[in-house]
Order: structure tokens, then C-alpha cells, then sequence
């Protein structure tokens, strides 16, 4: 046991340190540096053309003109003592900036997570129960279909037609900028607007691959012997489908919960630039265009981190739940 | 009365590859307090019956028929109507699995379940019920906590016997409950079983292969064959004398009941339950006649509270032998006799072993019964006619012997085909490329060359036990029903004789044929023998069951001839 925890402990000191590498390099591999972009994507934003000079200055400034293998080395040394860099572009502590936009993706990130779990599986057992029915077909039909849709093409649509046409929803932002609320409901209501499109998008993202799993585990489980057993003890087919069937169909759907968590902090930048969602995806993007290497580094080292600790916890969830897995 | 009738049920899956009848058209009733067993080969349908029962059939099955509990027609009852009966009246005990319990559940849980359904109980009380049954059982309460893939095979069979006992119900259905387990659980199991039904007189229904285990609890037994019931009777009559063909061959391959016999199955396998017409075990049949390929043959009551199902009435004999008596006279003037009052029969696809001591009549009967002489009284039925009558050895299908000594009993000057062919000659059977033809498919059966050079060769180069076998190919070219063999091994060595053995029940169990085999030698007798003649002086002594006769002989003489085997060194006994 103690032999599994240090190997366990290892792999996870390697997957670090590969990850620092990739993100330390692939953003220095990119064409340009951080002053020699003359775009400005910010709107309103003044476009600022720098001198040879003034860039030269700057580069020194940011330490960025010493040999890659220093900068690597002041890179880790700082992140030991907990110090993620200066963003060039905000200016002010990487940290400051992912925690400051790192909550509003975990908001719609989790609630449509959540969303799309209970959906799927209750559409999913649906399914199953109405296996090789006309409700059944249609649905799994439509489902394959709708999950064939790019999230970020849903996103557009849904956005050009609530927003734009509809004006139901908010076309950009969190919150209403500027605004007074006249209490907690208000704003709790204001959040959830801004929210309600991009969780939309998530959530129908992610609703197919939870209902075919659902609908598959269940079709599964139900044709196996202790089904059978239940069955003929008269529990009830209530019962019979919740506590036994369900029971142990869902294992793998949480397993995929786990992981898609996981992966959707890194597939939400294309959501969250479609409606402008100040979260930490939007602003990825735009330290990369900026070439704001601290702040890409930072960024994906949070998804990388977010990711592997999701890994963790569906492990550590899933012991629980079975008890034939033991770690 | 009877808690639980089944009438005509038939149960029929629907599968791509078409309908398997898995279960068409059974019949039985349980009494009350009553055990009744349910054997037959994997694949016969016992399963489904008792998910017939359990109403837990899959989705694809039709069924029909009815099934009445009590008063309650089970069988026209949805689910709902059923989950009061599952569990609370009729439990089933399933056949051991890894996925039989829910993999996820605490068997506490699992256990308490069906009683807070079906029994007005507090969970407290529940909790208690369940270490109560977990001692009945002999498993320590302690594994309530555990999960099923904690347990080992004969505890997860406990458990799933507990469970079943959880609502204390009627009808007990025990599904395979023996088919994982050693000898050593199974026998617990089992005392298990007796003890349950003595204390609390469940009555159960008990499907199994295992006709062991089945006939040491059961009080009733019904065969099942290819999802029909072709013999029912109480356990003791069945196993001391089945009737039909296929009960016999599942006796016979049950190594409790002949523990030195060399095991042989049925041949053939089981049809899968697609169409068929006619009798399902016609095609590994032994005895059958033409009417089996036509009609389906009903189970029809027969003396002694059994049933069976077969045109034939069950095994047919084959040769009776009344009254036969024989002499010689002796150089003194005064007769000895050989042959003093016998009485025997051999029925279709029977190995009967004549036994006793040089001198004790035996060759003299087997020359009687093939008609090679003729006994001063009596006479020898076969197929119900008398074999003086009609020469049987003449024809095919008949009666064949074949002699102790190869030596003598073929021609030296004869070669092998001629040697082979002569009976066909001389009876004038098929023509003479048939004959050519036949001589060689008979080499082939008794593992012989068939190159133009063997065929050419002389009886006098062969060895002896090519010679032995060219004698029984001898016979075996006239395709007889009962082949008598008079000692053919005893004038070979040890390794030739255990393949000519071997080959001759190979041949036996393969093409069906009943055989008379002659011998003194007791231990080559019981490797193949079914039952066994003891004789002495020239009269049967004791006759029965080979394993029977072995181990438990009734008579002086017999346990003498039993006595009288030379121990190896070895063996102490």
C-alpha cells in the first residue's frame, strides 16, 4: 500500500514537471513576443506600435532576453515559492487575474455539468426502459444528430437568435456592467441571465454523450443475473430499476462526469469567446494573442491542475461507490 | 393436494436464428412437503422451468400452459400480481454466479430487502431475522457486512440460500444450487438441504444435472430431455432401473453410481430445441424404430408410479433366456452339468458380464445363446422369437460371437479379407463390391489397416491381437444387435487386450449394440460392464448392477470371486 502511494506520488511529481515544460515552451515557440504585437483585440483599446528600442527595453525588463534555460529555471524557482509571474498585459499578479476570472468558469463549467448528468440520465432511463420503442428511437436518433453540432456553432446559433433577434438573454458579459441591484435576488437573478446561454451550450454539449451512456449501461445491466434476482424476490419493478438497475449503471456515468469536468475548463475557451464570458477561456485567449506569456502559463497550468485533481476525486469516488475497486 | 401444477407448459424463445423450444409441453405436480427432482443435461430446459415458475422469464420467450400455486393461477398474472407470491410463497435458490447478487449491494441489504417488502416487519426485527438465517445456514453472521465478491463459491451459495429462506416461503425452487461447488461443500449443502426440509418441511423443487445429489434428497425424480419429460418416477426405482434409453445412459455416466466403470457419455448431443419431428432422443437412440422418426411419443403411466415417455415402452429387451439346462457327458458315463437353470435377459444396448471361474458353465451358456449349440431345455427368445428358428447368425442385425482365442477361431491359411468377408459370402449379403466395401469399413472400425497389402495378408502373420481384432471385425461385418464375446482378452497381453477393450466398448457405446461379455477377469469386467452375472456350477448366482455386485456381493461365491483378486503389494486391503 505505502509502495502504491509513493509510485502513485512519482508519476504525479512526472506529469507536473511535463506539464511545466509544455507550458513554459509552447507559448515561447509561437511566432512573435509580447511587444511586438500591434493588434489590439480589446475594443476601444489603442493600438501602441513600440520602437526597436522601446522593445528591446522591455524584453530586459521582463527578463525575457536571457537565455531560455534561465528563464526556466527563475520560472520554477518562482512557482515554488507560489509565484505564478506578472501579467504584461493587466500588469498585475497572474494570480490576481486567474482568480478573478477562474470562478465564473467554474460556474457554468459545474452547472452544466450537473445539468447534463441528471438530464441525460433521466432521458437515458427513459431510453432504456422504452428499449426498441418508437419514444426510444426517435430520441437516440435525434441525440446522435444534435451531438454532431460543434458547441461553438450551438453557441453562435443560440446567441444570434435569443440575443440578437429575441434580445431574451444578454449578448456579452457576466453581469450588467455599472449596476445597482436592490438586493441579493436581483443579482443573483442578473448572474443567471448572463449565465443562462453559455450553460445552455455547455450543458447540450455534453447531454448526448451522458444519455447514450446511461441508456447503453442500463441496457447492459438489466440483462444481468442479479437483475434477475431482484426481479424474482418481488421487490417491485421500482425498485428493481432504481436500487439495483440504476444502482450500478451509473457508475460509469459518474466516472465521465469526473472526467468531463476536467476537460470542459479547457474546452470552454471557444464557448466563452462566442459570448464574450469573463471567464478564464476568454481570458486565455486573449494572452495568447497578446503573447502574455506569464498569464498563459498560469492559465493552463490551472486546467492542467483542475484536470488532474478531477482524475483524482473520480478515483476516489469511485472506490466508494464499488466496492470490487479498492486503491 | 398438491401446492404447485404445472399443466402442459411451454415456454419458446425467440431468437434470430429462429424459435427454441426450450420448454414444450411439461406437466407435473408438487405435494405438499414433497421434493421433487428435475435432471437432465445442460440445455434440456430445467432453467427455464423455474423461471417459468418465477415468472422471470426474458423478454423474447412466448409462453403457454398453466401454472397454479394453490388455488392462484400463476400463469395469468402480470408482474404486479406476481411480486406477491415471488419470495413470500415461492423462493428460488439460484445457481451459483459471480453476478447472481448485486455487486454494489451490502448482503444485508440484499437479505432484508424482500422482508421489509413482504413481511409487516421492523427493520430491527429484520436485522435480527438475517443472523438467524445466516446460522441456519452455517455462515457467520458477521458477513452481513460484506459485499458479494468477498465470499467464496460454497458461502455465496449459503448466502443464496438464506436468502431464499428470508420470507420463509412455500415452495422452495433450487436452481443448479450444487453445479460450482467441491465435494466437500456439496455434501454440506446438501446435509443442509435434508436438515431444512426434516425441520421446517419446505417443499422443494430441485433442478440439477447431478443425479447424485438430486436422487440423495429428492423423493421424485423426472427426466428431462431436449425440454420434455421422458421418464418420472420415485428416485430409487429410476436409478436401480431406469426405463428409458436416455435415463439409462445418464445413469451410466454417472461415475457415483459406477465408480470404476471407464466413463462414456451419451453419444450425440442434445438437438438444440429447434424443430424436430418425432421423438427428440431418436437420433442418439439405441433402440429405435420407425414410428420414433414420426411421432412425438407422451409421457404414459407404467406400473409402480412412474411415467415414461417412449414407443417402445422404455429399453426393449433384447434376448430372454428361460430354463436353459446343458450336460456333457462325461468319459464315466455319468452327466455333468454345465448349464443348470438360467435365466437371464439382456436388454437393447445393455453390457451384460457373465463372470466366474474356468469350468463354471459360462462359455457353454454363451454357445447357447449364440445358437452354436443347442440347451436340452428352455429356450432363447430374441427379439421375441426363438433363435432356433431363425438363424440369426445369418443374417444382419443378429447375434455374433466372437471366441476366446483368435488363434484358432481364424484360419491361418485365410487371408484378412477373405478371413473378414466369409460370413458375407457365405450368406450371400450385397453384392461383391458391397462385400469389398463393407470389409473395409469394418477394418476401419476396429482401428485396422485397409491397404490393399493388409487385406492380402494371412491370418497366421498377424500378431495376436491384430488377429483378435479381425475376429471382431468378423462379427461386426454382420452388424449384429448383440455381440457375445467370450474372453477375447484372455489369451492377449495386458496392453493389447485394455485396446481391444477399449475398442470393442468404444464400438459398443458408439453404434449401440448390446453385448454379452464373457470373462473371469473381474477388473477388465468392471470397467465396462453395466450389470453383472455371477456364475457358478453353471447356474447365476447373483445378478444386478456391476457396482453392486462389486462392492456389496450378496452371495458366498460372488465374495470369494471378489476375495480372490490379487492385491499389489501395494494395496493393503
Amino acid at each position: 500500500m505505502a509502495n502504491d502511494r509513493n509510485s502513485f506520488i512519482f508519476r504525479l511529481v512526472i506529469t507536473l514537471f511535463v506539464i511545466l515544460v509544455i507550458n513554459f515552451f509552447l507559448p515561447r515557440m509561437m511566432p512573435g513576443d509580447p511587444f511586438s504585437t500591434t493588434s489590439a483585440d480589446m475594443p476601444g483599446e489603442d493600438i501602441i506600435v513600440m520602437t526597436e528600442e522601446q522593445r528591446l527595453y522591455y524584453l530586459e525588463y521582463y527578463g525575457l532576453d536571457r537565455p531560455l534555460h534561465e528563464q526556466f529555471y527563475t520560472y520554477i524557482t518562482n512557482l515554488m515559492k507560489g509565484d505564478l509571474g506578472r501579467s504584461i498585459f493587466y500588469r498585475k499578479p497572474v494570480s490576481d487575474v486567474i482568480i478573478l476570472h477562474l470562478p465564473w468558469t467554474m460556474f457554468i463549467v459545474l452547472g452544466s455539468t450537473l445539468i447534463s448528468t441528471i438530464a441525460g440520465v433521466v432521458l437515458g432511463t427513459f431510453s432504456a426502459k422504452n428499449r426498441k420503442k418508437g419514444s426510444d428511437r426517435m430520441m437516440m436518433t435525434g441525440m446522435i444528430a444534435f451531438a454532431e453540432i460543434p458547441s461553438f456553432l450551438l453557441g453562435l446559433v443560440l446567441l444570434l437568435v435569443f440575443s440578437v433577434h429575441l434580445r431574451l438573454f444578454p449578448l456579452a458579459g457576466a453581469i450588467t456592467p455599472f449596476a445597482h441591484y436592490s438586493g441579493l435576488a436581483e443579482h443573483v437573478w442578473d448572474i443567471l441571465h448572463h449565465a443562462f446561454l453559455p450553460v445552455l451550450t455547455l450543458t447540450l454539449a455534453q447531454l448526448t454523450g451522458v444519455y447514450l451512456l446511461t441508456r447503453n449501461s442500463l441496457i447492459t445491466v438489466t440483462t444481468k443475473d442479479y437483475i434477475r434476482t431482484a426481479r424474482s424476490k418481488g421487490l417491485g419493478e421500482r425498485t428493481v430499476w432504481t436500487r439495483h438497475a440504476l444502482r450500478n449503471a451509473l457508475l460509469p456515468v459518474v466516472t465521465r462526469t469526473g472526467f468531463m469536468i476536467g476537460i470542459m475548463m479547457g474546452g470552454v475557451v471557444l464557448v466563452e469567446s462566442v459570448f464574450s464570458y469573463p471567464g478564464i477561456g476568454m481570458t486565455l485567449r486573449s494572452a495568447v494573442i497578446g503573447r502574455d506569456y506569464p498569464l498563459i502559463q498560469g492559465i493552463l497550468l490551472v486546467i492542467a491542475v483542475s484536470i488532474l485533481i478531477c482524475n483524482l476525486l473520480v478515483d476516489k469516488i469511485y472506490s466508494k461507490l464499488d466496492p470490487r475497486v479498492s486503491i | 393436494m398438491s401446492l404447485l401444477k404445472i399443466k402442459d407448459l411451454k415456454c419458446h424463445y425467440q431468437t434470430d436464428a429462429g424459435i427454441v423450444k426450450a420448454v414444450d409441453g411439461i406437466s407435473f405436480e408438487i405435494d405438499e412437503g414433497e421434493i421433487l427432482g428435475i435432471v437432465g443435461e445442460s440445455g434440456s430446459g430445467k432453467t427455464t422451468i423455474a423461471l417459468g415458475i418465477m415468472g422471470i422469464l426474458p423478454e423474447n420467450t412466448t409462453s403457454s400452459g398453466d401454472i397454479i400455486y394453490r388455488d392462484h393461477l400463476l400463469s395469468s398474472l402480470y408482474c404486479s400480481g406476481l411480486d406477491r407470491f415471488r419470495w413470500n410463497d415461492i423462493a428460488i435458490v439460484f445457481q451459483n454466479g459471480l453476478e447472481v447478487l448485486n455487486p454494489v449491494m451490502k448482503l444485508r441489504t440484499q437479505i432484508t430487502e424482500p422482508m421489509m417488502k413482504h413481511l409487516d416487519i421492523s427493520l430491527e426485527k429484520a436485522r435480527s431475522k438475517c443472523a438467524d438465517l445466516f446460522r441456519t445456514v452455517r455462515l457467520d453472521p458477521k458477513w452481513l457486512d460484506a459485499y458479494p465478491h468477498q465470499l467464496s463459491g460454497g458461502m455465496r451459495q449459503r448466502f443464496l440460500l438464506a436468502m431464499a429462506l428470508a420470507c420463509d416461503p412455500k415452495l422452495l425452487i433450487l436452481d443448479e444450487v450444487t453445479s460450482a461447488l467441491d465435494a466437500f461443500t456439496r455434501r454440506e449443502i446438501r446435509d443442509l438441504l435434508v436438515d431444512l426440509q426434516k425441520m421446517n418441511g419446505y417443499t422443494m423443487l430441485m433442478i440439477s444435472h447431478d443425479l447424485t445429489f438430486v436422487s440423495s434428497v429428492a423423493s421424485r425424480v423426472a427426466v428431462m430431455y431436449s425440454g420434455r419429460v421422458v421418464e418420472t418416477g420415485p428416485v430409487k426405482d429410476i436409478l436401480s432401473s431406469p426405463r428409458h434409453p436416455y435415463t439409462r445412459g445418464l445413469v451410466h455416466s454417472t461415475p457415483d453410481i459406477f465408480a470404476y466403470k471407464d466413463l462414456w457419455g451419451i453419444p450425440g448431443d442434445i438437438p438444440a430445441g429447434t424443430e424436430f419431428k418425432g421423438c427428440p432422443f431418436c437420433p442418439r437412440c439405441t433402440q429405435k424404430i420407425k414410428k420414433c422418426n414420426e411421432a412425438t411419443p407422451n409421457l404414459i403411466p407404467v406400473e409402480g408410479g412412474r411415467e415414461i415417455a417412449c414407443h417402445r415402452g422404455g429399453v426393449a429387451g433384447l434376448l430372454q433366456a428361460k430354463d436353459l439346462n446343458h450336460s456333457y457327458r462325461l468319459p464315466d458315463g455319468q452327466y455333468l452339468k454345465v448349464v443348470d437353470d438360467v435365466n437371464l435377459e439382456v436388454k437393447e444396448g445393455e453390457v451384460l458380464a457373465i463372470i466366474g471361474q474356468t469350468g463354471s458353465g459360462k462359455s457353454t451358456l454363451a454357445h447357447i445363446l449364440a445358437n452354436v449349440i443347442r440347451s436340452e431345455s428352455g429356450n432363447v427368445l430374441f427379439m421375441g422369437e426363438s433363435i432356433c428358428k431363425c438363424n440369426l447368425g445369418k443374417n444382419l442385425n443378429g447375434i455374433q460371437i466372437v471366441f476366446q482365442d483368435p488363434f484358432s477361431s481364424t484360419n491361418n491359411r485365410f487371408t484378412v479379407l477373405d478371413a473378414i468377408k466369409e460370413p458375407l459370402d457365405i450368406n450371400k449379403i450385397g453384392l461383391k463390391e458391397e462385400r469389398l466395401q463393407m470389409v473395409k469399413s469394418t477394418l476401419e472400425l476396429v482401428h485396422l489397416p485397409v491397404t490393399d497389402d493388409f487385406l492380402r495378408k494371412y491370418c497366421g502373420e498377424l500378431s495376436g491381437g491384430q488377429r483378435q481384432r479381425v475376429a471382431l471385425a468378423r462379427a461386426m461385418v454382420m452388424e449384429p444387435k448383440l455381440l457375445i464375446a467370450d474372453e477375447i482378452t484372455s489369451a492377449l497381453d495386458v496392453s493389447t487386450s485394455a485396446n481391444v477393450l477399449r475398442l470393442l466398448k468404444g464400438l459398443q457405446n458408439r453404434r449401440g449394440f448390446a453385448m454379452i461379455y464373457i470373462s473371469h477377469d473381474l477388473s477388465m469386467t468392471l470397467k465396462i460392464a453395466d450389470r453383472i452375472a455371477v456364475m457358478d456350477k453353471g447356474r447365476i448366482v447373483e445378478m444386478g448392477n456391476s457396482h453392486d455386485v462389486m462392492f456389496s456381493p450378496s452371495d458366498e461365491y460372488t465374495k470369494r470371486l471378489v476375495g480372490s483378486r490379487l492385491g499389489l503389494c501395494c494395496h493393503t486391503h
